[in-house]
């Protein structure tokens, strides 16, 4: 299908470009409507990192009657005595391998169960699913045990290793849904070319899964970075604490917590991940290679 | 699949990626340990707490490794309910810590289910207890033995806004209310400020507790039962139910959030003028509350029994599994005894048990923790000792189920005898009675 | 006309290699197979190393009686006889999970799929609004979210100011039976950021010239919408409508953190999971909390299998024609 074809008549253009500025002009109104209300409690959050600390469990109000950066020169003078950037290096190091495990093996995992004809798929795509159903806390102890023997616990292996084998099924299966939504007259056309199942992978599939490949390592960074559970069940010592690890230290129920230096780092904690993502969405656009390969 | 030649390269290069990986990991996570010698010992000791108790608790591990070159100490923290399941999920995978702090339902559920190291061969030697009084060291008694150290002391008491108070013309009496007056002073003071005169306190075990000690109950008896009846249960609930409908305590709205947090807090939150409470939540109450606070004994309408005990705010205990015990015991009883120790760790898991270091580190407390050693000067005759308030296995269900049923009591979804009634079945449940 | 991406599946079912393959047909098909237990290798590793060992555990110890640090006892059904029979707590759980799934799962994928629709287009400050709209779900559910969402719902927050101007007074949602399970909805709904990427992924992968063509046949965006879009993001709306129900079914966090750790005011925010935890280690039944795990993953199977069972009427996937 050639370009000039698909392009309209001149005279259709100039009328739907008037058209569009208004819309444009509405679509942004409404928009910026709906993003204000949801990020109204975003907001809030930092505010209230600013505020001082009689204000912050008292005064609900958006702006604070006292602004102070004073939470923040805490959270930077170092908690529980490490600095700040440790935590933050542990988190980075854990989210980006994390990111890295789970793109490569779950297209891979991905491309064969999407793909692939061969014995025993049905059952082992069932099971596959099926490890999403179990509600994780009646398996956390039995994979302690497992990363005990493997004398891995206090180590980052129990947080990482799992992302190169795949075992988060629910990226697994998006893989796989992406891959079927994959045009198949494309890797055969490359197995004609002589390519064997891996180099198809590779350089026919791998590239048209981007925008699959994109939101698992926007999930992968963003989930490995927020989540709690594993990193405090497998991590001991606080030289390798993550940041929601070190977190917990300005929170306790049993005697004085301090709610604001907490803001104050939950908003740090939040930057790379925010940069992330806004690093990463940017590829999620048009024109992969799908269209054009028709022609 | 031989035949390819394009494949093994791509495999070999992503194979040689994943080991460089192996390697960095490894180096970066590797930790020293004590294999095959027996001069050098590591040994864990978790905590859970707030960044003062963190500060303060590093601090006095240094000194501890600085006198003890042959020791070495890596500590794990983590917030309370964290603390718990982590623990649990250590000690169930076969990894326990040596030296733990505990609070009393988990004391009591490790004790019971044998995960404690029984401390009476160190008393006495390795571990000094000459300084802490018999009535807190009781705390950590079962079945006549020593399983667990008092880290602290803490007591009950009655927190409130003074000014609020002196508005609505209500004083706190000489030698503490009787609950008819406490009731009637509560009410005055909703009437007067239109903030109710108290949190409404029938949501904590706790405070059920002292009261089952004004009338010489307990709330489980020596061999792990349940200490007290329906009636009794209901007779209390009854007795906050007039408070309420009198608008004395807290609307069930106001209540339902309490954990004992000052996040979660009435008071803190004004909804209420004041709150029952353990001592050692006074800095967290002087930190996050705007207004003048004070403080008093709990209403009690025996002479004799305050309702207030010499509580150990947490204990530590020593794994039953520790290949260290020796150590552990020796950093125990460092923590406990060592006087420099002591003024570090301050107040920071209430006021010191030991009671020479107490003394000193009150002589030079200021703020908040003044507040806290004045009131314990000031009921220390009072206070009950500690054996008769332990929490066997399966008090932290109880306490938990506790709290749920009083919500359907206050929202009116039960009566206040069905909810008792209820307690008392799911509580036998709990206890394996 | 049909939908246009139907009629272009049977032009590529016609089109594809049919000679080769039938050329060396055996051999083709044993490289193949070898090849993908190859490729699966590291997933077959990971799931026999880390994955199936603790799920059989946790399987036999739903039949025994296992405090967590005792040898587990074997008790036969017991568990599930309680649970089913005598358990009252468990039945409500089961009722708050059930209006929380089938409340919170279509309003967030509506939300998700409306909010990639209108940011699909590439326009001046698309990226700017994907962030802003994925802003709540970078924050997961922690101790300030708990705090936020009192600020929101609790007395005299936001929520409660905005319902006074029409005259409603409710006071504080989070702590009333009535609407607290509301406000863990609205958590979940808030959050809905990761279908909506998973949405614009989906729409990233329709084919131009599928709209180019469409355009020129003259169907309208209403038209569009239903001939091309949603039929190519099929694949898309059963990941995310699968996913989204294990996962509501599943739910314990939100509820976890604005309910500090208990089950709301009177049990009203009780989900099934967070029941699940109370008991496992709060309780130290460990035996009774994998029994209601796999009660819930037999009642997730069988709602997926059904999802799937119909998945083949509606789902359209461009690699395989219509099926």
């Amino acid at each position: 299908m050639s370009v000039q074809a698909a392009t309209p008549a001149p005279s259709v253009t100039g009328t739907e470009r008037r058209g569009l500025t208004v819309r444009t002009v509405l679509w942004h109104v409404a928009v910026t409507a709906l993003v204000l209300v949801l990020m109204y409690p975003v907001l809030w959050l930092v505010s209230s990192s600013f505020k001082p600390a009689d204000e912050v469990l008292s005064n609900l109000a958006l702006l604070p009657d006292h602004g102070t950066t004073s939470n923040y020169s805490q959270v930077f003078g170092g908690v529980a005595g490490y600095s700040v950037w440790q935590y933050f290096g542990n988190s980075l190091l854990v989210s980006g391998l994390a990111v890295i495990g789970n793109v490569l093996s779950c297209a891979l995992a991905g491309y064969v169960f999407g793909r692939l004809k061969f014995r025993g798929r049905g059952p082992l795509f069932a099971f596959m699913i099926a490890t999403i159903m179990l509600p994780h806390h009646v398996v956390l102890i039995p994979q302690y045990i497992i990363f005990q023997k493997l004398d891995m616990v206090n180590t980052f292996w129990p947080l990482v290793l799992p992302k190169f084998f795949a075992t988060e099924a629910f990226f697994v299966f998006l893989m796989v849904q992406f891959v079927r939504g994959l045009p198949k007259e494309l890797d055969e056309s490359a197995t004609i070319d002589g390519c064997g199942p891996f180099r198809t992978f590779w350089y026919v599939i791998l590239p048209l899964l981007r925008p699959a490949v994109i939101t698992t390592s926007i999930f992968t960074f963003i989930w490995t970075w927020n989540d709690f559970f594993s990193q405090l069940i497998y991590l001991n010592d606080p030289s390798k604490f993550t940041l929601p690890l070190a977190l917990q230290i300005y929170v306790d129920q049993t005697s004085q917590s301090a709610f604001g230096p907490m803001f104050a780092m939950s908003v740090l904690a939040l930057v790379p991940i925010g940069l992330f993502f806004v690093a990463f969405q940017r590829f999620l656009v048009d024109g992969v290679s799908t269209s054009g390969l028709k022609g | 699949m031989t035949g390819r030649i394009p494949r093994p390269g791509r495999w070999s290069v992503l194979a040689a990626a994943a080991f460089t990986l192996a390697g960095t990991l490894t180096a970066c996570s590797s930790s020293p340990d004590e294999v095959g010698s027996d001069a050098k010992q590591t040994i864990r000791f978790v905590w859970w707490g707030n960044e003062d108790r963190a500060a303060a608790t590093e601090k006095v591990v240094k000194r501890f490794e600085k006198e003890h070159p042959n020791i070495k100490v890596q500590t794990e923290f983590s917030g309370y309910p964290a603390y718990v399941q982590k623990l649990t999920t250590q000690i169930a995978g076969g990894n326990a810590p040596d030296l733990l702090q505990l609070d009393r339902p988990t004391f009591g559920e490790y004790q019971q289910k044998r995960q404690l190291a029984e401390l009476t061969p160190y008393v006495g030697k390795t571990l000094k207890t000459d300084g802490i009084s018999d009535s807190l060291l009781a705390g950590g008694e079962a079945d006549g033995k020593q399983f667990a150290m008092p880290a602290g002391l803490t007591t009950q008491l009655f927190v409130y806004d003074k000014d609020l108070y002196e508005k609505a013309g209500v004083t706190v009496p000489e030698d503490g209310w009787t609950w008819k007056q406490f009731a009637t002073d509560m009410a005055k003071v909703q009437a007067e400020s239109g903030r109710a005169g108290t949190t409404d306190f029938g949501w904590a075990i706790d405070w059920f507790e002292s009261w089952l000690h004004q009338n010489g109950k307990q709330l489980y008896t020596s061999d792990r039962k349940l200490g007290f009846t329906e009636d009794d249960l209901e007779q209390y609930w009854s007795m906050l139910a007039s408070m309420r409908q009198k608008k004395g305590v807290t609307a069930a709205e106001d209540t339902t959030k309490m954990d004992g947090s000052a996040q979660n807090s009435a008071l803190v939150a004004k909804e209420s003028g004041s709150e029952i409470a353990y001592d050692s939540s006074v800095t967290s109450y002087v930190s996050t509350y705007q207004g003048k606070l004070g403080y008093a004994p709990l209403p009690s309408d025996s002479k004799t029994e305050s309702g207030m005990a010499a509580l150990p705010p947490v204990y530590y205990g020593i794994a039953k599994t520790s290949s260290h015990k020796e150590a552990a015991a020796l950093l125990l009883n460092f923590i406990l005894n060592d006087s420099e120790a002591g003024k570090v760790l301050g107040t920071t898991r209430g006021t010191p048990p030991n009671s020479e270091v107490a003394a000193s580190v009150c002589a030079s407390a200021t703020g908040a923790d003044k507040e806290t050693c004045d009131f314990q000067s000031k009921v220390k005759d009072r206070l009950s000792p500690s054996d008769t308030w332990l929490w066997p296995s399966g008090s932290s269900a109880v306490k938990t189920d506790f709290q749920r049923v009083y919500d359907d009591v206050i929202f009116g979804k039960s009566s206040a005898s069905a909810g008792a009634a209820k307690v008392v079945e799911n509580a036998k449940q709990s206890l394996g009675q | 006309m049909p939908t246009i991406a139907q009629a272009r599946s049977k032009g590529e079912r016609a089109e594809a290699p049919v000679p080769e393959a039938q050329a060396r047909p055996p051999r083709r098909r044993r490289q193949r197979s070898g090849a993908a237990y190859v490729f699966l290798s590291p997933w077959l590793i990971g799931a026999s190393l880390l994955t199936v060992g603790p799920m059989l555990a946790s399987l036999y110890l739903a039949f025994t009686d296992y405090d967590l640090f005792n040898t587990p006892r074997w008790v036969g059904l017991q568990n599930f006889e309680r649970m089913f029979t005598q358990d009252d707590r468990y039945w409500n759980s089961v009722w708050v999970t059930l209006k929380f799934a089938l409340v919170s799962v279509p309003l967030k994928l509506a939300a998700a799929l409306g909010v990639a629709l209108l940011l699909n287009k590439p326009r001046r400050g698309t990226g700017f609004y994907r962030s802003a709209f994925y802003a709540p779900s970078l924050l997961g559910a922690s101790v300030s979210v708990a705090l936020v969402w009192r600020s929101l719902f609790g007395s005299n927050g936001v929520v409660d100011d905005f319902l006074g101007i029409f005259g409603i007074h409710i006071g504080s949602m989070v702590d009333q039976p009535r609407y607290a399970l509301l406000t863990v909805i609205a958590l979940a709904i808030w959050q809905f950021g990761a279908p909506m990427v998973i949405f614009l992924a989906g729409l990233k992968q329709v084919p131009n010239e599928l709209y180019e063509a469409a355009a020129l046949d003259g169907a309208g965006p209403v038209r569009r919408f239903f001939s091309v879009t949603l039929p190519m993001i099929t694949p898309v709306l059963l990941f995310n409508l699968v996913l989204e129900i294990i996962q509501a079914f599943q739910s314990f966090t939100g509820a976890f953190v604005i309910g500090s750790g208990r089950g709301g005011p009177s049990d009203s925010a009780l989900l099934y999971t967070l029941y699940l935890y109370q008991r496992g280690f709060n309780n130290f039944e460990m035996g009774y909390a994998s029994a209601m795990a796999w009660v819930l993953l037999v009642v997730i199977a069988i709602i997926t299998v059904l999802l799937f069972r119909s998945s083949r009427k509606w789902v359209f996937y461009a690699g395989e024609g219509t099926r």
